[in-house]
């Protein structure tokens, strides 16, 4: 069953994905990508139901599945190789020649093969992750369907290159579900290159001169993370003379010498989870078509980079990398937070706010109490759905009104009342209790009090990036409104889909005491009693059922006050007495007595936080923490 | 039990209570400016008439927010009366802040926009200080439940004197009082008119009424946790720092939100600072 299941998990999106590459009809790629979410989604959550195990896959057809793995990983790499001549980058060509001379010397002279290593180890960490990836992931993919159809419509394309797409974006879930579960460090050097290809290519899906380039920055980037994870995999052999991951973290004390390796581990992590001064990939990444973006910084990619992180956690508790890591994350969190405040572009503030949330989940790894911990798994599975679905919402509306700006969406509940309440919710979901993220996001708080520097960094990026959310949701009610909106018309897919995540992010938290006794508590052990819905520890106590049912009941009877004011009346706006007197009209008697039309725009409070005055400063700072956390290291 | 019991008894003393601040603030106001001022229930009279007052709105979201913001301060004082956790307590605070953010940004009236986002600069310089405040509490009783807080043999002021004036900068941007008062201009007649409840009125305006005075025992109540050791510390401390707050109101001009957040954010992270060294090295 097990193999099954796995096999599902990892190969099924595999064989689907040249599926939609080569049937190139859209009935048939629509029913492969929904049966392969639908398979993928029930197989991953049937696996968190089973629990941790490991399994060795063994051979096929006499071949050994750690030979195929290389020979994948090579073929991959001299593809990359491909892409670098064909782009006429040479930091590329450096960075994938830099991987490939190492890891074949490592292949030939330093690996003893004869050592049976597990390929396939999950717990509890590696399971959430899958349920995220699988789950998420494939809802993502549903919302493709109809949106490539419409994407490519407004492109006027003639042979469309949808094939293509969906190839890479099904090909990502199974990368990404092996990258989680393998065990065998070389297996997980694999996947994650994958991973690094397959958002390349889907950066550059539109091909346009803007695309080209942020692709190319991408793949430099991770391909830099793919260098530092070479060394880091080979130093960390030569340390420890194994390629079992559970081995080399739970090597004995760690001090010294095998910190440097996981530095480097840490390094490649920070790299795919987009970590200033890496920041810029992602950001680029907004180009690509909007479920990329939504794939990319909710379930897959930059979860990798965490992932990544956190799994090496108990490796280097304790030690002054660990502190480098915390004080790392936390200046991200800060610091991206920070430049989101000034960003009128939607997707640019939910990328910035993705990095910054990537970051506290990276500091609390840093952090390596219990506490923290469990933070950091909290963080993941909340910052996912919720992060999915404000990508998706921003995708529907810019369909819908042609923009992405903020300033376009003011009253956006006039024109598309549907999607405006789901982002709506969305944006609460990712800043107030008793939701997940602000869950995750209170324990992270708790648990770094006492750490001076730290602390302040969340503290104010905590406040920093309430503005911009509220902001957000404010203007999109903007409008004077008295009487009843006409319903959205919005395709099955993209309705359904914006519905089940919306039904995610929200009731999710209602499940949050259950995921923490099932799933996080057995790993991480006990640091929260939880009774009635109630996280309570001698520190701390966060309310979370009791709080659910009085804010719900609080949202139902103030829709019902709403309701009833139906039958007040309605007033103009406020200008100082001379509106324009016809109902429906804002604006108001300007000078020479013609009518001027009212307008509003957000604080963007550029002298403060504007990118172009922070970027360079930030991307400094950074870089001499991430010295400081290597050079601790050594 | 007990804490379902306080959490009622807060429910219902708040407002009323908040209700009295506002009116001795009014009554002593006017004699620090040689005038009578009115009755001390004089908040109460007001509140009662704008709930006889026709309803009027221009989107119906602003009744929706309003009545949220009330709820969330209502409950965010019913968990500080019940001991629950001082972070959890804040953020659900900060719900009501939130929700008063969007009712303000949902008519498009120029005063009600520039309001909301002035409103927004406020949250954004007192909620950091808040969760600093917070956590060098923590860092001092090892915890962040105030049941836990409350069992702690010190006068919490002893050690976090500093900690306490950066409260009173929270305290003073909360209370919307000169020179930060500048989202809703607690004197009418000023630039921005009434800011982000310019375009609320009648009984809507009335709820956030109350949910202000809610707001005022909220933060007066973490005031309180400084001198938690005896009843006659609590009520010297808040005596003289609400003093305080009406001797600034009074003293001071309206400043611009720029110099609030530069000034606000490195005095305050600067005193934090200095206050928490002495911890450590203590």
């Amino acid at each position: 069953m097990l193999p099954m299941m796995l096999v599902i998990a990892i190969l099924l999106p595999l064989v689907a994905a040249i599926g939609c590459y080569f049937l190139r009809v859209s009935a048939i790629r629509t029913l492969i990508v929904l049966a392969t979410g639908v398979c993928v989604a029930a197989v991953s959550l049937a696996l968190l139901g089973q629990g941790s195990f490991t399994y060795s896959p063994g051979t096929i057809v006499g071949i050994s599945w750690d030979s195929l793995v290389t020979l994948a990983d090579f073929a991959l790499l001299f593809v990359m190789l491909y892409y670098a001549f064909k782009l006429k980058n040479q930091l590329i060509k450096v960075f994938v020649i830099l991987q490939i001379i190492p890891l074949a010397l490592f292949e030939l002279f330093v690996i003893d093969h004869a050592v049976e290593t597990p390929a396939i180890f999950a717990d509890s960490l590696s399971l959430i992750m899958v349920a995220v990836i699988s789950v998420i992931g494939s809802l993502i993919c549903f919302f493709a369907i109809p949106y490539m159809k419409e994407h490519e419509e407004h492109l006027h394309l003639v042979k469309s290159k949808q094939p293509q797409f969906f190839f890479f974006l099904v090909l990502f879930l199974g990368a990404m579900n092996g990258l989680v579960l393998s065990n065998n460090i070389l297996w997980l050097y694999f996947f994650f290159e994958v991973t690094t290809f397959c958002s390349f290519m889907l950066i550059g899906h539109d091909q346009n001169q803007i695309a080209v380039k942020n692709a190319t920055r991408a793949l430099w980037m991770n391909a830099l993370g793919g260098v530092a994870f070479v060394f880091g995999m080979i130093w960390a052999y030569v340390e420890t003379g194994s390629l079992d991951l559970q081995v080399i973290i739970h090597s004995g004390p760690m001090g010294g010498l095998m910190l440097a390796p996981l530095g480097l581990l840490c390094l490649a992590g920070f790299t795919k989870a987009a970590q200033v001064p890496f920041q810029s990939w992602l950001l680029g990444a907004m180009v690509a078509p909007t479920p990329v973006s939504a794939l990319l910084h909710s379930s897959t990619m930059v979860k990798a980079g965490v992932y990544i992180v956190l799994r090496l956690a108990p490796a280097y508790a304790g030690t002054f990398l660990s502190q480098g890591i915390a004080l790392c994350g936390a200046f991200t969190f800060l610091a991206c937070a920070a430049i989101a405040v000034s960003q009128s572009n939607g997707k640019k503030i939910l990328a910035y706010s993705t990095i910054s949330n990537l970051g506290l989940i990276i500091c609390c790894a840093g952090l390596n109490t219990k506490w923290s911990i469990t933070a950091a798994i909290i963080l993941i599975i909340f910052h996912a759905a919720s992060k999915a679905l404000l990508f998706l919402c921003v995708g529907t509306i810019e369909h819908g009104i042609g923009s992405r700006d903020l300033e376009d969406m003011h009253g956006l509940y006039l024109k598309m009342p549907r999607t405006a309440v789901i982002t709506i919710i969305g944006v609460l979901t990712m800043l107030l209790p008793p939701f997940g993220v602000l869950l995750g996001k209170w324990m992270a708080i708790e648990s770094a009090s006492g750490n001076m520097f730290v602390i302040t960094m969340l503290a104010l990026g905590s406040a920093v990036s309430l503005v911009f959310w509220a902001r957000w949701a404010g203007i999109l009610l903007t409008a004077p409104l008295r009487d009843k909106v006409p319903a959205e018309s919005q395709s099955i897919l993209t309705k359904l889909t914006l519905t089940v995540l919306a039904g995610i992010a929200v009731v999710l938290s209602l499940f949050s005491p259950m995921i923490y006794t099932r799933l996080i508590e057995p790993m991480v052990g006990k640091t929260f009693e939880i009774t009635a819905g109630v996280f309570a520890s001698p520190m701390g106590v966060f309310a979370v059922y009791p709080i659910f049912i009085i804010l719900a009941g609080a949202f139902i009877y103030s829709w019902i006050e709403t309701k009833k004011s139906a039958n007040a009346k309605t007033s103009q706006s406020y200008m100082c007495g001379a509106n324009v007197k016809e109902t429906g009209v804002q604006s108001f008697i300007g000078p020479m007595n013609t009518p001027v039309a009212v307008k509003a725009s957000n604080y963007y409070m550029k002298e403060f936080f504007g990118e172009e005055k922070l970027t360079l400063w930030v991307n400094f700072i950074a870089l001499a923490l991430i010295v400081l956390m290597l050079g601790g290291a050594l | 039990m007990k804490t379902i019991i306080l959490m009622i008894l807060g429910i219902v003393i708040a407002p009323i209570l908040g209700g009295l601040i506002a009116g001795i603030d009014r009554r002593v106001t006017a004699r620090l400016q040689s005038r009578f001022g009115p009755p001390i229930l004089q908040p109460f009279y007001d509140v009662a008439k704008l709930f006889g007052k026709d309803k009027v709105v221009s989107n119906f979201w602003q009744v929706f927010c309003s009545w949220v913001y009330l709820i969330a301060a209502a409950l965010s004082v019913a968990l500080l009366f019940g001991q629950t956790d001082l972070l959890l307590v804040f953020f659900v605070q900060a719900i009501g802040a939130v929700f008063l953010v969007m009712g303000g940004l949902s008519t498009p009236s120029p005063y009600s926009q520039v309001g909301a986002q002035r409103e927004l600069i406020q949250v954004l310089t007192y909620e950091p200080l808040i969760i600093l405040v917070f956590a060098s509490i923590f860092m001092v009783t090892g915890s962040f439940r105030i049941d836990e807080i409350l069992a702690y043999k010190q006068p919490l002021l002893i050690q976090l004197p500093l900690m306490f004036v950066v409260l009173g900068y929270a305290l003073t941007i909360k209370l919307r009082k000169s020179p930060f008062d500048f989202s809703t201009s607690h004197h009418g007649h000023q630039e921005i008119v009434k800011g982000v409840l310019t375009e609320f009125s009648g009984p809507y305006l009335g709820i956030i009424e109350i949910a202000h005075w809610y707001e005022t025992i909220f933060i007066l109540g973490i005031c309180a946790l400084f001198w938690h050791t005896s009843l006659v510390g609590v009520i010297l401390l808040l005596v003289s720092t609400y003093f305080a707050e009406l001797i600034i109101d009074n003293t001071m001009a309206r400043m611009t939100w720029r110099w609030m957040l530069k000034y606000v954010w490195s005095i305050g992270l600067a005193m934090s600072f200095v206050n928490l060294i002495w911890l450590y090295a203590g």
